[in-house]
């Protein structure tokens, strides 16, 4: 099945937006992942953007920066919101408050915990009412979500996709490694975009292929260190603009299969 | 969508208050009984809700021991009613395990156990939960989906839908999707969610949660009860069922509110393009629905939003009930509890009444079914509407 790759949203260590990251990709920047830059919450009134935690900012950011590189509405598109854990700050101190008497939940906290609050900000900031959906496949999420939006702009309107992890609190670092914050966006359509863009051939298939991996041993550790980052291999192809073979691991028993080439707009 | 082409919704399963399978849940339904119950958390907070007794009894295979949780022993329960994992079987016997993919909402997966770690005596000492904690397996997000792809030995691809209230609704959604890309010939898609003290205490400070029993679209009514299901479908490309089909999904309405995290939109502009959406993928007018099987959750602002929704739709003559007043809220499974009853419905040519609810308030407009009877049903539209804004409404047809 064929798709278009019109736009990339990026945010992690050392890859403040998806021109730097690209850069970083194509071998012209060394990488230096101490840089992190603050993601905007970009569309909210000050009082909903003091309620957005972190995680929602990270998806609005590459989010936004996706759909602008597509030149989308935010109204005329779909949505799919996708992460390994949720916020698993929220849920520390969800925790921690059930714990011990006298037992409250914030309010806040509470409807902020659910897996969809970063999509509910997202229609809020976007003034969006289009179909949307969250979902998650642990650290296949980026695979799974990517999945959905190839799905939904099979035979719909164009999708943005959006995949995000943050670093555990302490407490719950031993059950959960993720060690970077990083979040991804790719938007996706059926129809051949007007500005430059990336053919993807595309097709879940069981596993027989070797998984794709970074060359640059940070990089690759960077791969490893977030679900989200699961992506870098697509933004790899991409970034070199050569036509590409992508093998994502979707659970034990599949993989996601892309083969990428470049299209000049 | 054209009808040759809509997927088949065949065997599925149910198990909630209202009892162990499918039968047990229809005599509930006519005879009008509810199946809330008082319950006390650990912390004492007194509430109704809707549990599922043998869940404690449940045993996990023991190779999916680390598996083991109350989201979990409730999933193994549904699989094993209703011949479901049976079915199941026998489907991949015959089209191969990497033809079945696995959808399955839930809002809180088995975050009960999380709970329960942090208030072990160990957890203050540590301050941390152990690298012994099975996290992935319990309660991580997707857990459930990875546990009933294990449980059921099938291979596909597999995703957890949670869009909180909307979950189970929308994974019917990328079900149908999976089918229509041709990934996979036939989909286990459902919903799971089990009480959990974040609900319960998250609900109440919302003050959400009411005093006794819900009554969904009364007057006097005062928020919701919580109540713990799990409901299991299978969906299957047209033919592959051969006859034990029975439904058909014909359509899918999907929509955000853009609005408020917990409030709906106040003209329920979110909750009308979902349900017009679905109507419009099926190629319904409003004057085809037998019966719409409402969110109803038993809150003010949501019932008076999706009443709203269903005047501007062009539904206020349909029939219409709330069964969470029966089963209470299940939340992330509410969607597929709804699938199953609204089988049920067609099945036996029942429409369920609003258990609970006395009388209608004056200021709604809907034609309210308040005591179940038996009429004919062909053509249902399901209600489930989500915090963030989030709207799920399905088209669903008996097959002739």
């Amino acid at each position: 099945m064929k798709a278009f790759i019109a736009g990339i949203g990026l945010l992690g260590p050392g890859l403040a937006n998806a021109d730097e990251g690209f850069a970083v990709l194509r071998g012209e920047r060394a990488y230096q992942p101490t840089a992190l830059r603050v993601p905007e919450a970009r569309g909210l009134a000050a009082n909903e953007a003091r309620r957005c935690p972190m995680l929602a900012r990270y998806a609005l950011d590459v989010g936004y920066q996706a759909l602008n590189a597509a030149g989308w509405a935010a109204a005329e598109v779909a949505t799919v919101f996708s992460s390994g854990s949720g916020d698993l700050d929220i849920l520390d101190k969800n925790c921690r408050a059930l714990a011990r008497p006298p037992i409250a939940l914030s309010p806040t906290l509470f409807h902020n915990s659910v897996h969809n609050a970063v999509a509910g900000y997202w229609g809020i900031a976007m003034q969006s009412r289009a179909a949307t959906t969250s979902l998650s496949a642990y650290d296949d999420s980026f695979a799974a979500g990517l999945l959905e939006a190839l799905m939904i702009s099979g035979d719909g309107p164009p999708c943005l996709m959006v995949a995000y992890d943050l670093p555990p609190p302490p407490a719950l670092a031993p059950v959960r490694p993720v060690t970077v914050p990083f979040a991804v966006a790719v938007a996706v359509a059926r129809e051949r975009p007007l500005s430059p863009c990336v053919l993807v051939e595309w097709g879940w298939r069981p596993c027989d292929l070797k998984e794709s991996e970074l060359s640059a041993p940070d990089l690759e550790a960077l791969r490893r260190a977030n679900p989200a980052a699961r992506s870098l291999p697509l933004l790899q192809a991409i970034a070199q603009g050569a036509s590409t073979r992508v093998v994502l691991p979707y659970l034990v028993d599949g993989q996601l299969v892309l083969d990428v080439s470049p299209i000049a707009g | 969508m054209g009808r040759n082409a809509t997927p088949e919704i065949g065997p599925l399963t149910l198990v909630s208050a209202l009892g162990r399978g499918l039968d047990a849940t229809f005599a509930k339904l006519v005879g009008g009984e509810s199946g809330l119950q008082p319950y006390t958390t650990v912390g004492g907070l007194v509430c109704a809700v809707g549990r599922v007794s043998g869940i404690e009894d449940v045993v996990l295979p023991r190779i999916l021991a680390r598996y083991d949780c109350r989201n979990h022993r409730l999933a193994a329960l549904a699989l094993e009613t209703d011949g479901f994992s049976e079915a199941v079987e026998r489907l991949a016997r015959k089209l191969g395990a990497g033809q079945i993919g696995v959808v399955v909402g839930t809002s809180t997966s088995g975050i009960a156990k999380t709970e329960a770690a942090y208030r072990d005596p160990a957890f203050a000492v540590a301050d941390a939960l152990p690298a012994s904690f099975p996290y992935r397996e319990t309660h991580n997000v997707f857990a459930c989906a990875d546990f009933t792809r294990r449980y059921l030995g099938v291979k596909g691809p597999a995703f957890v839908i949670s869009t909180a209230c909307s979950s189970s609704a929308k994974a019917f959604a990328t079900g149908m999707r999976l089918i229509r890309a041709g990934i996979c010939k036939a989909v286990v898609v459902g919903g799971v969610d089990s009480l959990c003290d974040t609900t319960l205490y998250g609900f109440q400070s919302l003050g959400l949660l009411a005093a006794q029993s819900p009554r969904p679209f009364s007057a006097d009514r005062d928020g919701i009860a919580i109540g713990e299901a799990a409901g299991f479908a299978i969906l299957a490309a047209p033919g592959v069922l051969g006859d034990v089909g029975g439904m058909r999904l014909m359509g899918i309405g999907d929509s955000a509110d853009a609005y408020h995290m917990t409030a709906p939109h106040p003209e329920a502009l979110g909750a009308y393009e979902a349900m017009s959406a679905a109507l419009a993928d099926a190629g319904w007018r409003p004057s085809d629905l037998d019966y719409i099987h409402l969110h109803g959750t038993g809150t003010l602002a949501n019932d008076a939003a999706e009443d709203l929704a269903i005047a501007k739709i062009g539904c206020s003559a349909t029939p219409v009930s709330s069964t969470k007043g029966a089963a209470g809220h299940t939340l992330g499974a509410a969607g597929a509890c709804a699938v199953a009853i609204a089988q049920l419905a067609m099945r036996e040519g029942f429409i369920p009444g609003t258990i609970n609810t006395l009388a209608r308030d004056p200021r709604l407009q809907s034609t309210l079914v308040l005591q179940g009877r038996f009429s004919p049903v062909r053509r249902v539209l399901i209600n489930t509407f989500g915090f963030g804004g989030s709207n799920c409404s399905l088209a669903l047809e008996r097959d002739a």
